[in-house]
C-alpha cells in the first residue's frame, strides 16, 4: 500500500465518519434534537448551571449550612455580615474572623447629640449598644467541623458541617432579630422554596394531563362542565384564592403536612392552563388518521391516549411546565411572606423576607434583603430556561 | 354584532354561578364559624351578648346548617335584597364595608391597567420594530427582571428607595389632608380624581402593581409584532408603496393587538393579585387588606364577597375584551368564535 | 413605444450576513426587459429568483445587501438606479405600486385579514392616483371589474376570508394593476392555485398586458407556464443566470445541462404511466462558502473533471440572443478547446 493509498483510505474513513454523524443528526429523536438546541441557547445554558447549583446546595443544605434552623444566639441579634480576613498583622493565616457581640458601652462624647452633650457635662452618662470585636483572638475558619446533627437526604445521619468557627459565630449574610444565621436559613429555606414549586408543578402536571385528556378525549357534556370550571378558576385572581385556601389550613399542624398542603393549594389553581393545552391538542389529534387507525385496530382508549397521543405533545407540556414554575415560586414566597404559607419552625425564602416587611427594618439591617436576590435569581433562571426550551421545542426554528 | 354580544353575555351567567359556589365552598372550609367563637370570646370576657341578635343572624344565614343551605341563603339574599351577608368583624352588613374601599380599588386597577397598556404596548412596538438594537436589549432585560421580581418585593424596594431619597416612609394611599377630608366627609372619592397631590401619591402603587403585568404585555406585544412584521401582507403592502409607519400602525398593530386584548382579563387578575399583596405591604386603603384580615379572622361573608367582586370584575373584563376583539378582528365577528392565542 | 428597456439589471449581487458566514444567493445577475415584453425567470426554489425580483422594488429584508445596478426608466424617460434609493424613502415608494408593482405567490396571505379587499386595493389608488375618495373608489371598482370580479360593489366591502383563492388572486392582480404600472413582477402567481384557475389567471394576465402595454417579469419554476406566457426566458441556478434566450430558442435547443434537466422533468402528455419522470439528482446547494468551478458541477451528468470544477463558466453566446454558461457551449462557439 503506497502512501497515497493510505491517504485516500484515511480520507474515505473520515468521510464515512462525517456521514455517520450527519445520519445521527437526522435519526436523532425529538428529545435529542431539543437537548442539542437547548445546549446552544446561551442564556438557557447559564440558567441550567445556576439552577443545578442552587438545587445541589439545597440537597446538601444541612451539610453546607453552619447552623441548624433552631440555633439562635441572644448575644448576636441583628448582626451584620461577618467580615472575613486573611492577613493577621503582616502574616497570612488563611480565612479567619474576629469573634464579636453586642455590648452596652458608655457613650463616647463624639456620638452624643448636643442635648446629650450638655447633660453629660452636668455629669450624666449615656449608654449605647455597640458591636464589639475581639481583635486579639482571630478565629480561623475550620473545615468539616462537628455541629448540630442532621440527616442527609433523610437517611445518613451526620453532624459534620462544611465550615465553622470554634469561638463566636460566623454570619456570612448577617443574623436576624433572634440571632439566627441568615446564610444557614437561606440555604435551609431554599430546600422548601425550591422544592414546593417543583412538587406543585408536578402535581398540577398530573392534574392537568388527567383532566385535560378526559375533557378532550370524551368531549360532550364532560368537556363542557370541565371547561366551565376552568373558566371560573381562570376568572379568579390566583393570589386571593391561594390566600383563602391557605387560611383554611389549621394552625399548628406538623411542618411536613403543611408543606404538602401548600403544594396542593398551589397546584389546585395551576393545572387549568395545562388542561386547556392538553384538551386542545387532544381535540386536534383526535381527528388525525393515525389515531383513527389505532382505534379501528382495536387499541384501547387508555393505550391510545398514553402511547399515541401524549408523546405527540410531551415536549410542549414540559415547556409549559417550566414556564409555570416561576409563578409558583412567587406564589409560595408571597403566601409565606404574608404569614399564610410556611410557618415557623420551618422556613422558606418568603418567611425570611418577612423581616423586610417594614422600611425601618430594611434601613437598619439591609442584609435582610439578601433572600430577595435568591428569589429573583431563581425566577429569572427558570424564565430563561423555559424560554430556551420553548425555542428548542419549536421544530420550525 | 348585537347578537354576538347578547350570546356572550348569556354565557357568563353560568360562569358567575359556578364561581359563587366555588368561592363559598372555599371560604367555609375553615372548621368552626366566626359567630360561635366570637360569642364564646365575648362571654369569656364577661361581656353581655345580645343573644336575640345572634340568633337572628344565625337564622338569617343558616349558620348551623350544612354549607350548601348556607350558600343558597347567601345567594338568595344577594339576588333578592342585594344583601351580601354580615361582617362579624366590622359588625355591620358586608356591602358598606366593601363600598368604602371598592371605588378606590377600581380606580387604582383601571389606572394600573392604563399604565400597563400605555407603557407596555408602545415599548413592545418599539422593541419589535428595532429588533436587536440596544434599546430592544435594554427593554428585554428590564422586561424579564420586571416579571421576575414579585410585586410585594418591588413594593418594599420602592419604599426603601423613597425612604433613602426623601427620608420619609411611604405609607398609605392618601396624604394626611386628604385623609382628614375623607374622614370628615368634606371630600368624596370622586373629588380625588381631580387632585394633583392624589395622583402624585398614586404613582408608586401604580408602578408597583403594574410593573410585572406591563413587562408581560411588553413581551407579548413584542413577540406579536415581530410575528406580524414577518407576514406576507407586510411585504405586499410595502410593494404597493405604503410607508413603514403606516404598515406598522394600520396593519401590524391592529393584528398584534388581538392577543393583547384577549389577555385583558388576565391582566386584570394580575392587577388584583398585585394590588392585594402590595396593598397589604404598603398599607393602602384597598380591598386587599380587608380580604387579608377577613380571611385571618374567618369573617367569611366579607372574604367571600370580596372574592366574588374580584371574579365578577374579571368576568366583566373578559366580556369587554371579547367585544373589543370582535370589533378589531372581522374573522371573529363573523364566525362568532374567539381567536386563538 | 420606445425601444429602450424599461428595466436593466446589471451585475446584481445579493449577500446575506449570517452567523455561519456570508450567504451569496444572487451572484452577478444581468438582464433587461423592454416595454410590452415578458421575461420568464426560471429556476428551482432557492436559486435566487425571488430575491432578485424583490431587489428591484427594494423590499428585501434589511439583512440582505445588494450591489450592482438596477436601472429603471420611468414614463418620462428618466432613468433611476433603484439600488441607490433609500429603501424606506419617499422616492422609491412613489415608484412602488404605481410604476412597478408585484403579484405574490400566495394570495391568501398577501392581504391583511383585518381590512376589506376594497380598502386594501383602494389604498393603492389613493396613494398614487388621487386623494379624492369618490374618484378613487370608482377607479378601484373599475379595475376590480376588469380583472373579472363579478359583483364588484359588494365584493369591495368583503373581507379576504370571504374570497376564494382564485378570486383573491384576481383581487391581488387588480391591486397590482390599478395604477397601470410599466412593469409588473409576477412571483409565481399561479403556484398556489388549482390547475383550472391557473389557466384563467394566466389568460387574464395576458389580456391585461395587451390592454395596458406593460412589461412583465414572470417568475416561475414551471416551464409549461413559461412557454405559454414568455417572450424571452432566463434560467437561473445558484444565483446566476445559466442560460438565456427567446422562449423558442430555449425550448427547441436547450444548451445548459441544467436547462435540459428541467425540460426533461416536465411531465408530458403521452408518456407511458410506468416511465419514471426524470429528475435532477440532488438539491440546490446552500450558497455558503461556494467552491470554485461551475455551481452545477455536483449535479451535472455531463461534467468534465479538471475543467468544470476549476472556474465558473461565463455566458457564451451562440449567435443571436441565445447564451449559456457552460464550457460545452464555449467549445461550440470557439470550435473546440
Amino acid at each position: 500500500m503506497t502512501r497515497a493509498d493510505r491517504k485516500t483510505l484515511r480520507a474515505i474513513k473520515k468521510a464515512e465518519k462525517a456521514k455517520k454523524k450527519e445520519e445521527k443528526y437526522y435519526l436523532a429523536s425529538q428529545w435529542q434534537l431539543m437537548a442539542r438546541k437547548l445546549g446552544r441557547h446561551k442564556l438557557a445554558r447559564v440558567s441550567m448551571v445556576i439552577l443545578g447549583f442552587l438545587y445541589l446546595v439545597a440537597l446538601f443544605g444541612d451539610f453546607l449550612a453552619p447552623y441548624s434552623l433552631t440555633a439562635y444566639d441572644a448575644d448576636a441579634k441583628d448582626m451584620p455580615p461577618t467580615p472575613i480576613h486573611f492577613m493577621y498583622g503582616d502574616e497570612f493565616i488563611g480565612p479567619y474572623v474576629f469573634p464579636s457581640k453586642w455590648e452596652t458601652l458608655k457613650m463616647s462624647v463624639a456620638e452624643m447629640s448636643r442635648a446629650k452633650k450638655e447633660a453629660a457635662e452636668r455629669g450624666e452618662t449615656f449608654s449605647t449598644r455597640q458591636i464589639v470585636t475581639d481583635e486579639t483572638s482571630p478565629q480561623k475558619l475550620q473545615w468539616l467541623v462537628h455541629g448540630s446533627p442532621y440527616r442527609i437526604l433523610g437517611i445518613f445521619e451526620s453532624d459534620i458541617h462544611l465550615f465553622g468557627v470554634e469561638k463566636g459565630k460566623i454570619f456570612l449574610f448577617g443574623s436576624d432579630n433572634l440571632g439566627r444565621d441568615l446564610f444557614s436559613r437561606i440555604i435551609l429555606g431554599g430546600q422548601v422554596s425550591l422544592t414546593i414549586p417543583f412538587a406543585g408543578t408536578l402535581l398540577s402536571f398530573v392534574l392537568g394531563l388527567l383532566i385535560g385528556s378526559i375533557s378532550g378525549y370524551f368531549g360532550g357534556w364532560v368537556d363542557n362542565v370541565i371547561q366551565r370550571i376552568i373558566e371560573v378558576l381562570n376568572s379568579l385572581p390566583s393570589l386571593p384564592l391561594w390566600m383563602a385556601l391557605s387560611a383554611a389550613i389549621p394552625a399548628g399542624i406538623p411542618p411536613v403536612r403543611m408543606y404538602l398542603l401548600i403544594t396542593v393549594i398551589l397546584s389546585l389553581i395551576g393545572w387549568t392552563g395545562l388542561a386547556r393545552v392538553v384538551r386542545g391538542k387532544f381535540m386536534s389529534l383526535k381527528n388525525e388518521d393515525y389515531i383513527l387507525a389505532a382505534r379501528l385496530a382495536g387499541v384501547s382508549d387508555m393505550k391510545i391516549i398514553l402511547k399515541h397521543m401524549v408523546p405527540g405533545f410531551m415536549s410542549y407540556l414540559i415547556v409549559n411546565l417550566t414556564l409555570g414554575i416561576p409563578s409558583m415560586i412567587i406564589g409560595e414566597t408571597s403566601m409565606s411572606f404574608l404569614g399564610l404559607g410556611i410557618q415557623a419552625p420551618a422556613t422558606s425564602w418568603g418567611v425570611l423576607l418577612k423581616e423586610a416587611q417594614n422600611v425601618t427594618n430594611i434601613v437598619s439591617h439591609p442584609w435582610c434583603l439578601i433572600p430577595l436576590f435568591f428569589v429573583v435569581l431563581t425566577v429569572l433562571a427558570f424564565n430563561f430556561l423555559g424560554d430556551g426550551m420553548r425555542d428548542a421545542a419549536d421544530p420550525y426554528k | 354584532m348585537g347578537r354576538y354580544i347578547g350570546r356572550r353575555v348569556l354565557t357568563f351567567i353560568p360562569i358567575l354561578l359556578i364561581m359563587s359556589i366555588v368561592i363559598f365552598f372555599i371560604i367555609q372550609l375553615p372548621p368552626g364559624d366566626y359567630l360561635t367563637s366570637y360569642v364564646a370570646g365575648l362571654k369569656a370576657e364577661g361581656q353581655i351578648v345580645d343573644e336575640s341578635e345572634m340568633e337572628s343572624l344565625k337564622e338569617r344565614y343558616g349558620l348551623d346548617q350544612p354549607w350548601f343551605i348556607q350558600y343558597f341563603k347567601w345567594m338568595w339574599g344577594i339576588l333578592t335584597r342585594f344583601d351580601f351577608g354580615y361582617s362579624f368583624d366590622y359588625e355591620k352588613p358586608v356591602w358598606p364595608v366593601i363600598a368604602e374601599v371598592l371605588p378606590m380599588t377600581i380606580i387604582v386597577s383601571l389606572a394600573t391597567m392604563l399604565f400597563n397598556y400605555l407603557v407596555g404596548i408602545p415599548i413592545g412596538i418599539y422593541s419589535a420594530v428595532h429588533q436587536y438594537s440596544i434599546g430592544d436589549y435594554c427593554f428585554t432585560f428590564v422586561g424579564f427582571l420586571g416579571m421576575a421580581v414579585p410585586n410585594f418585593l418591588f413594593a418594599i424596594l420602592l419604599m426603601y428607595g423613597t425612604y433613602i431619597w426623601t427620608g420619609t416612609a411611604f405609607i398609605g394611599l392618601y396624604t394626611s389632608d386628604i385623609l382628614v377630608g375623607l374622614q370628615q366627609g368634606t371630600l368624596q372619592w370622586y373629588d380625588l380624581l381631580l387632585r394633583g397631590d392624589f395622583w402624585g401619591r398614586m404613582a408608586i402603587p401604580i408602578i408597583v402593581i403594574g410593573t410585572s403585568g406591563t413587562c408581560g404585555t411588553l413581551r407579548s406585544m413584542r413577540a406579536q409584532m415581530l410575528d406580524e412584521l414577518g407576514r406576507n401582507y407586510v411585504l405586499c403592502a410595502r410593494a404597493k408603496g405604503v410607508s413603514e409607519r403606516r404598515i406598522i400602525y394600520k396593519y401590524c398593530l391592529r393584528a398584534a393587538l388581538n392577543p393583547t386584548v384577549s389577555g385583558l382579563s388576565g391582566v386584570l387578575s394580575h392587577i388584583f393579585n398585585g394590588s392585594t399583596i402590595s396593598a397589604i405591604v404598603m398599607n393602602l386603603q384597598l380591598v386587599g387588606p380587608r380580604l387579608y384580615n377577613a380571611l385571618k379572622a374567618q369573617d367569611m361573608y366579607l372574604a367571600g364577597t370580596i372574592l366574588l367582586v374580584m371574579g365578577f370584575l374579571i368576568v366583566l373584563g373578559t366580556l369587554l375584551s371579547d367585544i373589543l376583539l370582535a370589533w378589531l378582528d372581522p374573522r371573529i365577528r363573523f364566525s362568532g368564535r374567539r381567536g386563538e392565542g | 413605444m420606445s425601444d429602450q428597456p424599461i428595466i436593466q439589471v446589471r451585475d446584481l449581487h445579493i449577500s446575506i450576513d449570517m452567523d455561519e458566514g456570508t450567504l451569496t444567493p444572487v451572484r452577478g445577475v444581468s438582464f433587461e426587459i423592454h416595454p410590452g415584453e415578458t421575461l420568464g425567470l426560471v429556476g428551482e426554489s432557492g436559486c435566487g429568483k425571488s430575491l432578485t425580483s424583490k431587489a428591484i422594488l427594494g423590499i428585501n429584508e434589511k439583512k440582505c445587501h445588494a450591489r450592482g445596478e438596477i436601472l429603471f426608466r420611468d414614463g418620462e424617460d428618466r432613468v433611476t438606479d433603484m439600488l441607490k434609493l433609500d429603501p424606506r424613502g419617499k422616492a422609491i415608494r412613489a415608484i412602488r405600486g404605481s410604476q412597478i408593482s408585484m403579484i405574490f405567490q400566495e394570495p391568501m396571505v398577501a392581504f391583511s385579514p383585518m381590512y376589506t379587499i376594497g380598502n386594501q386595493i383602494n389604498e393603492c389608488t389613493r396613494l398614487h392616483i388621487t386623494k379624492d375618495k369618490k374618484e378613487s373608489k370608482a377607479i378601484t371598482l373599475e379595475m376590480m371589474k376588469k380583472v373579472g370580479i363579478a359583483n364588484a360593489e359588494k365584493r369591495y366591502d368583503q373581507f379576504p376570508h370571504e374570497f376564494s383563492g382564485g378570486m383573491l388572486q384576481r383581487a391581488l392582480i387588480a391591486m397590482a394593476l390599478v395604477c397601470r404600472p410599466r412593469l409588473l413582477i409576477a412571483d409565481e402567481p399561479t403556484t398556489a392555485l388549482d390547475v383550472t384557475i391557473q389557466a384563467q389567471i394566466l389568460e387574464l394576465m395576458q389580456e391585461l398586458q395587451k390592454e395596458l402595454g406593460m412589461a412583465i417579469l414572470f417568475i416561475t419554476h414551471d416551464l409549461g407556464t413559461v412557454a405559454k406566457m414568455c417572450d424571452r426566458v432566463a434560467v437561473m441556478y445558484l444565483g446566476r443566470i445559466v442560460e438565456t434566450g427567446t422562449a423558442r430558442e430555449i425550448y427547441r435547443n436547450p444548451q445548459h445541462p441544467y436547462t435540459r434537466g428541467l425540460m426533461n422533468s416536465v411531465h408530458k402528455i403521452g408518456t407511458r404511466k410506468l416511465d419514471r419522470l426524470f429528475s435532477i439528482e440532488g438539491t440546490v446547494p446552500l450558497a455558503l462558502n461556494l467552491k470554485d468551478g461551475c455551481g452545477f458541477f455536483d449535479r451535472c451528468g455531463e461534467r468534465t473533471e479538471g475543467i468544470c470544477d476549476l472556474k465558473e463558466p461565463e455566458l457564451y453566446c451562440l449567435g443571436g440572443t441565445h447564451c449559456a454558461a457552460c464550457v460545452r457551449c464555449r467549445e461550440e462557439v470557439t470550435g473546440g478547446a
